[in-house]
């Protein structure tokens, strides 16, 4: 008799998840790099009854649960910004990065030097070329960064380029395995990595979060239509319990 | 419920950006102003479900987890360094700088500060200083018969004395670099100084070694561009107006929970 509540729960629950992964995206709607999340959801079917002797078949009661929430790996848009160290990536490759002494990806490409002259992100995290960090002397200006990542600069008085390294972009098997950490850093987790070929990196722009905002605000209002159903439907199944106790408790004089 | 407390970090994020654009706007015919722009990171994920977790006896792995993110937060306000357009001015002691380099400025203190405003004058002394009356280092004195005051690319002062027919170098006004010229700390009165995370000052000569050279006449605009300033605004309207759309849905879901079984 308290399937219904249950399973009204169960779907309240999920819808409360669903409703902190939008209000996440729509949170990082101008984070650099941010990719969206979305969820997903799954029947979660209980077991029949053990007791079998029933006249009818034992029916079966399905929940719902929220299976995982997948991410959305799709192009930002890019914006120009005219600095030269704002480096955006177009292609599925990630810039690594260096934090806390593991190897970290971002797509975040919003970087500056260090006061040693590294190339380092907006927290300061070293950003790994191929062969390690990148490192700019003082006297350094007019820096290039080529779209397969070369960086070249005019070293002094000098008129021809010196190259300075080249910024390492490595793609996933499976970008759905990269695990967010907060601070626009994923882990590799289980996925594995390799050099990037086919994207390309476009000096002084920056990608901006890829959440889009009309298709948020949209499931936001479906998430928020389908809780208030839910618990009006555990309201009259709760109104259906209170007469039915009171009917049959009124005993006639 | 999380989407309360996310969509505030998102509105706070989204007030902070409104006010470092509204700065941007504010000196937008400020000479030597350089612009801001927030940056924004995603605050830690709770892993409800953690990705890669055993699902079944059978050794099934959860292929997604279930992440749910915090909101997001400011991580900094960067400097865009880049150059701003030089007007003419045609006054004798406007400087500009086209390229890398800052003016260095003695502070009453004996400390150095940085500055891209040429808008420099000359003192009761006769010295070149900037509109709050600190000088220009190194500190050039301008005789007062002097006339003809000239400065060349190099920041060198030249001047025509009485009774000559030639100019007489006065001193060369430097400039200094910073590796990271983005890390220096502004300081108001459009000056900077050194932190940390700028590196040690560099001083040089103009035009020399990736200096920047050194234009008479002229002052370094902002350098705002207006429209992508207008866009941004409203893109950060937006975006507030977003977060507090899913605190009034949040709180709707709540008051739907909380009017059950009254």
């Amino acid at each position: 008799m308290q399937n219904a509540l249950l399973i009204g729960l169960s779907r309240q629950m999920t819808l409360e998840r669903q409703m902190d992964v939008i209000a996440n995206n729509v949170a990082n709607a101008n984070t650099n790099g941010f990719k969206a999340d979305h969820s997903l959801f799954e029947e979660y079917l209980n077991s029949n009854a053990r007791e079998d002797n029933f006249v009818g078949s034992d029916r079966r009661v399905s929940y719902v649960q929220d299976r995982g929430t997948f991410r959305d790996v799709g192009q930002g848009p890019m914006e120009e910004t005219k600095n030269p160290l704002d480096v955006a990536i177009s292609g599925n490759a990630f810039f690594a990065v260096q934090a806390n002494g593991a190897e970290r990806y971002t797509r975040d490409g919003k970087f500056t030097l260090s006061s040693t002259g590294q190339l380092v992100t907006s927290d300061g995290n070293l950003v790994l070329g191929t062969g390690g960090p990148i490192t700019f002397q003082p006297t350094d200006h007019d820096i290039n960064i080529a779209p397969d990542g070369t960086i070249t600069v005019l070293e002094g008085t000098a008129k021809t380029d010196s190259i300075r390294g080249k910024i390492r972009m490595v793609s996933f098997d499976d970008p759905a395995k990269l695990s967010k950490l907060g601070a626009n850093l994923y882990s590799a987790g289980s996925a594995t990595q390799q050099a990037d070929t086919k994207s390309t990196a476009q000096q002084g722009y920056i990608e901006k979060s890829n959440v889009n905002a009309v298709g948020e605000m949209s499931r936001m209002v479906e998430v928020m239509r389908s809780y208030t159903a839910i618990a009006n439907l555990l309201q009259q199944q709760s109104d259906l319990h209170k007469s039915a106790i009171e009917k049959l408790a009124d005993v006639p004089a | 419920m999380q989407a309360l407390h996310t969509a505030a970090t998102g509105m706070a994020a989204q007030e902070l950006n409104v006010q470092v654009i509204s700065n941007n706007i504010a000196n937008l015919r400020t000479t030597g102003f350089k612009k801001q722009t927030a940056a924004f990171q995603d605050l830690i994920y709770e892993h409800v479900r953690r990705v890669g977790a055993q699902a079944s006896d059978q050794g099934t792995i959860v292929p997604v987890g279930v992440d749910i993110g915090g909101g997001v937060k400011t991580v900094g306000t960067p400097r865009s360094m880049t150059q701003g357009t030089l007007s003419q001015t045609g006054n004798d002691l406007d400087l500009a700088v086209s390229g890398e380099g800052f003016f260095k400025i003695l502070m009453p203190d004996g400390t150095y500060q940085y500055t891209r405003d040429g808008t420099f004058q000359m003192d009761n002394q006769g010295r070149v200083v900037t509109a709050q009356g600190n000088p220009v280092q190194p500190t050039i004195t301008i005789p007062n018969n002097a006339s003809g005051l000239a400065v060349n690319e190099q920041g060198q002062v030249s001047v025509t004395l009485p009774g000559s027919s030639t100019s007489t170098v006065l001193g060369q006004i430097g400039l200094t670099r910073f590796i990271n010229k983005a890390g220096l700390q502004p300081v108001g009165s459009n000056q900077f100084t050194e932190t940390p995370s700028s590196g040690p000052p560099q001083d040089g000569t103009a035009n020399s070694e990736g200096y920047g050279k050194i234009t008479q006449g002229s002052l370094e605009q902002a350098n705002v561009d207006v429209v992508s300033e207008m866009s941004d605004l409203i893109a950060a309207q937006r975006a507030y107006e977003m977060n507090a759309k899913v605190i009034s849905a949040a709180d709707q879901m709540m008051q739907s929970t909380t009017a059950l079984f009254r």
